[in-house]
C-alpha cells in the first residue's frame, strides 16, 4: 500500500502541476460559459432591436389587431421555456391597405433600401388562402414567422369570434394558453420539468463520457510513456506490476474527479443567483449527484482498466490508435443509443442495454437521471459492472504484467491468451 | 561469510523457448561477481528472477540466506540495460520518488539526493527537468537512483553499454568505492574484456545454461598459460607449425594459442633458432577465449 500510495501521489502531482492540465481546466468552463453566455446575448441583441413593418391587408382592423398582438406578444425559446429574461421585440406598425401590385413593388424597393423589416401581406385573398407570405431580409430568424403566424390567428379568431356576438373577456378567457409541464415527483420538493430533466441528463452523461474517455486514453498513454521511457524496469525493481497498475488508475482517476470538481464548482458559481445566464435552472437532485460519482467511477475503472492492458501492448502512439478501438467502441456505442434510452426508459430493451456493464455506466445513469428504475435494476447494473471490473482488472494485469516487459512486435490473439497463463 | 544470492536449479521458459535452464550459482557477500555471456544467453532473465520481476518456474531465490521475499528489494539496487527516467520530472524529485520507492524517508531521500549531486558534479541541474539534461548525465541520474538507498546488494545489468569515457571512469571509480565498503556487486555483461579485472568470480552462461562457475583466478590458473605473445627480429615462418592452435601475426610481432599439451619452452627454442626474440611472454587465457573453448565443449 505504501508504494501504491508514492506512485499514485507522483502520478496525480505530475499531472495536476503540469501546464496542459492547468490550461484544459480553466479553458473548459470557460468555453461553457461562452457556449451559454454568447448565443444569449446575440438573441438579446437582435431582440433588442427595432423592427419596421408594414402590415398590407384589405381590413385595417384585422391588420391593427395583428400589429397589436405582435407587439404584446412573448418570445419564447426555442426549448419552450420561459423567457421573461429577454425584452420583448419593439414594433413600428404601419397599417397599409393598398393591396396593388404596383404597393407591392414599391415596399420592396423600400425594403431593399432597408427603410423598413419587412411587410406581411396579409389580403383576403391569402387569408382565404391559409398561405401569408412575409418579406424580409431577415429570413434566418426562425422565431418571426411563428410569433406572426400565433398571432395572425389569434387577431383572426378574436374578430371572428367578436363578429359572432362573443364579449370581448368571453373571447380572452377563450384563449388564453394552457400550458403542460411534465415533472417528476420528489419527496419534499417540486419536481423539474422534463426538459430541465433532459439537459441536465444529457450534459452528465456527456461530461461522463468525455472524462472517462480523456483518462481512459491518459492511462493508456502513460503506460506506453513508460514503456518508451524505459523506467519500467527501474520501477519494477522495488514495486510490484500490480502496485504499478493500482498506483495509476488511482492516481489518474483522481485527476479526472480533481478536474470534474473544479467545473462543477464553476458552474454551480456561475449559475449562482445575481449571475444567471442560463435561462433553464440547474437541476441537480441529490441522487443523480450520487449516481453520477458512482457510475463515473464504475465506469471509469472499467475503462481504464481496458486501456492499460493495451497501452501495455503496444509501444507506441500510433499503434495505440489501432489498437484501441475495443475499449472505445462499446461506449461511443452506448452514447448512440443513449436517446433510445431516454425517449423509452421502461422498454425491455433499455432494461437488458443498461444491464450489460460496458454500456451501463451511460444508459443506467441516463435512467436513474430520466425516471430512476427500480433500485434492484440499479444494484444488479452495479453488480454486474464490480464483477466485471474485477474480471478485467485480473486479465489486465496479467497482460500488464508480461507486455510491459516485452518490446518490438505486437502480440497476436493467442500470444495474448499464453501471456495469461505465465506464472509471473 | 555467507552468499548475498543463491540460485538453485531456476528455469523459465516462455512458450517453446527456454530462457534460463536449472541454473545454479551463488554470490559470495562482499564480492564482485560477473554474469557473463553473449546476447540473448538468459543473464537479464536471470536477473529478473533474482529480483522478482518474474517467477522461476522451477527452483529458489534465496537472497541474503533467506529465501526471496518482497522486503529485501530494498536491500537492493538495479541498474536494467533497459533504463530511463520520467522526462518531464525534475531530477531532485524524480530521485526522490525513486528514494521512497525503496523505503527512505521524504527527508532522507533529499539529502541522500543532493549528496550524491555534489558528489557527482550534477548540483546545478537539481532543478531541471530531466529532459533538458544530456545523456551523460542523464546516465549519473540513474547511477545515484540505484545507490542512493546504499543497497547490500548493487546488480548492474550491461552498466558500461552507451557509456561515454568519463561517465564509465566515474562508474568504475564508484565501483570500486563500493567494494571497499564490502557492497556485494553483480555484474552482468556480454563485453567480457571490461569487467574481467573488476570480478573476483564468474558465472559464463550460454542458452540459458551456467557453462562455467567459480572463482575468475581458480578458473584461469585451471587453463594454465597457453598464450604467448612474441616480439622478434626476422620472420620465423610460424603459420604451419604444430604447436600453435592459432595465431594472430602483427609482422615483428605474434598473439599466438597453443595446442593443448604444447611445451611453451620447445617453441621457444625453435622460434629462437631461426630470429632474434626481442620479448617473449606466457600469459593467461582471456575471459573470451575461456569462453569460446567452453561453448565448444558444451555445443
Amino acid at each position: 500500500m505504501h508504494n501504491v500510495w508514492i506512485l499514485l501521489k507522483r502520478e496525480y502531482l505530475e499531472r495536476v502541476r503540469s501546464r496542459s492540465f492547468i490550461v484544459f481546466t480553466l479553458l473548459m468552463p470557460a468555453f461553457m460559459a461562452g457556449s451559454v453566455v454568447i448565443p444569449a446575448k446575440i438573441a438579446e441583441m437582435s431582440s433588442g432591436g427595432k423592427t419596421n413593418l408594414v402590415i398590407v391587408a384589405n381590413d385595417a382592423a384585422l391588420a391593427t389587431a395583428v400589429g397589436h398582438e405582435l407587439s404584446i406578444a412573448k418570445q419564447e425559446s426555442e426549448l419552450g421555456t420561459d423567457a421573461a429574461n429577454l425584452p420583448p421585440r419593439i414594433y413600428t406598425i404601419e397599417v397599409d391597405t393598398d393591396t396593388s401590385d404596383a404597393e407591392r413593388d414599391r415596399l420592396s424597393q423600400q425594403l431593399s433600401d432597408g427603410k423598413i423589416t419587412g411587410f406581411l401581406w396579409l389580403t383576403n385573398d391569402a387569408l382565404a388562402d391559409h398561405k401569408v407570405q412575409y418579406s424580409t431580409k431577415e429570413a434566418g430568424d426562425f422565431e418571426r414567422p411563428r410569433e406572426m403566424r400565433n398571432a395572425i390567428r389569434t387577431a383572426v379568431t378574436k374578430q371572428r369570434l367578436a363578429q359572432k356576438g362573443m364579449s370581448e373577456t368571453e373571447v380572452e378567457s377563450l384563449l388564453t394558453p394552457i400550458t403542460v409541464k411534465t415533472v417528476r415527483p420528489e419527496k419534499g420538493k417540486t419536481g423539474a420539468s422534463s426538459t430541465e430533466i433532459f439537459i441536465t441528463a444529457f450534459a452528465m452523461v456527456v461530461l461522463l463520457y468525455a472524462v472517462v474517455m480523456i483518462y481512459g486514453m491518459a492511462v493508456m498513454r502513460s503506460v506506453i510513456e513508460e514503456k518508451s521511457t524505459r523506467i519500467l524496469e527501474v520501477l519494477l525493481s522495488s514495486v510490484t506490476s500490480k502496485e504499478l497498475l493500482a498506483g495509476k488508475i488511482i492516481g489518474v482517476g483522481a485527476v479526472g474527479l480533481t478536474q470534474i470538481l473544479v467545473w462543477v464548482t464553476c458552474a454551480s458559481l456561475f449559475s449562482a443567483p445575481g449571475v444567471i445566464v442560463s435561462r433553464s435552472e440547474v437541476h441537480l437532485p441529490m441522487i443523480s449527484m450520487v449516481a453520477f460519482a458512482i457510475f463515473f467511477l464504475l465506469g471509469y475503472l472499467l475503462y481504464s482498466a481496458m486501456y492499460a492492458a493495451i497501452g501495455s501492448m503496444v509501444n507506441t502512439d500510433q499503434e495505440a490508435q489501432q489498437m484501441q478501438w475495443p475499449a472505445m467502441m462499446p461506449i461511443v456505442l452506448a452514447v448512440f443509443l443513449m436517446n433510445a434510452v431516454i425517449q423509452h426508459p421502461n422498454a425491455p430493451l433499455s432494461f437488458w442495454l443498461s444491464m450489460v456493464p460496458f454500456f451501463a455506466p451511460i444508459l443506467m445513469l441516463v435512467r436513474v437521471l430520466i425516471e430512476t428504475p427500480p433500485l434492484w435494476q440499479i444494484g444488479l447494473s452495479i453488480l454486474l459492472m464490480v464483477v466485471t471490473i474485477y474480471g478485467l482488472l485480473a486479465i489486465s494485469s496479467r497482460i500488464y504484467r508480461v507486455g510491459i516487459l516485452m518490446y518490438g512486435k505486437r502480440p497476436t490473439l493467442p500470444e495474448l491468451r499464453r501471456w495469461l497463463k505465465y506464472a509471473g | 561469510m555467507s552468499d548475498a544470492v543463491e540460485l538453485r536449479g531456476i528455469r523459465k521458459s516462455y512458450d517453446h523457448f527456454v530462457a534460463v535452464d536449472r541454473l545454479s550459482l551463488s554470490i559470495r557477500e562482499g564480492s564482485v561477481y560477473g554474469l557473463l555471456g553473449p546476447n540473448g544467453a538468459g543473464k537479464t532473465s536471470t536477473i529478473r528472477m533474482m529480483i522478482g520481476i518474474t517467477m522461476p518456474d522451477e527452483g529458489d531465490v534465496r537472497l541474503f540466506g533467506q529465501p526471496f521475499h518482497r522486503e529485501q528489494l530494498t536491500r537492493i539496487g538495479y541498474l536494467p540495460e533497459e533504463r530511463g527516467l520520467y522526462k518531464r520530472m525534475k531530477v531532485l524529485d524524480h530521485l526522490i520518488f525513486l528514494g521512497r520507492l525503496h523505503n527512505l524517508s521524504e527527508q532522507d531521500a533529499r539529502q541522500r539526493s543532493l549528496d550524491w549531486c555534489e558528489r557527482l558534479q550534477i548540483a546545478d541541474w537539481e532543478d531541471k527537468k530531466v529532459e533538458e539534461l544530456s545523456k551523460g548525465m542523464q546516465q549519473k541520474i540513474q547511477f545515484i537512483a540505484t545507490l542512493l538507498h546504499d543497497p547490500a546488494l548493487v546488480i548492474m545489468d550491461e552498466p558500461f553499454s552507451g557509456l561515454d569515457p568519463a561517465n564509465s571512469v566515474m562508474l568504475k571509480d564508484v565501483l570500486i568505492d563500493l567494494k571497499k565498503a564490502g557492497k556485494t556487486i553483480l555484474f552482468s555483461t556480454h563485453r567480457m574484456d571490461q569487467v574481467e579485472r573488476l570480478c573476483d568470480s564468474i558465472c559464463l552462461i550460454d542458452h540459458g545454461r551456467a557453462i562455467l562457475e567459480g572463482d575468475l583466478k581458480k578458473i584461469k590458473a585451471s587453463y594454465g598459460k597457453n598464450h604467448v605473445q612474441m616480439q622478434y627480429d626476422g620472420d620465423p615462418h610460424l603459420e604451419n607449425c604444430a604447436l600453435i592452435e592459432s595465431l594472430n601475426n602483427y609482422g615483428n610481432y605474434v598473439e599466438a594459442r597453443l595446442k593443448p599439451g604444447a611445451d611453451p619452452q620447445e617453441l621457444l627454442r625453435m622460434t629462437a633458432e631461426r630470429v632474434r626474440i626481442s620479448r617473449f611472454e606466457l600469459l593467461e587465457p582471456s575471459l573470451e577465449e575461456i569462453f569460446i573453448d567452453q561453448v565448444g565443449k558444451h555445443a
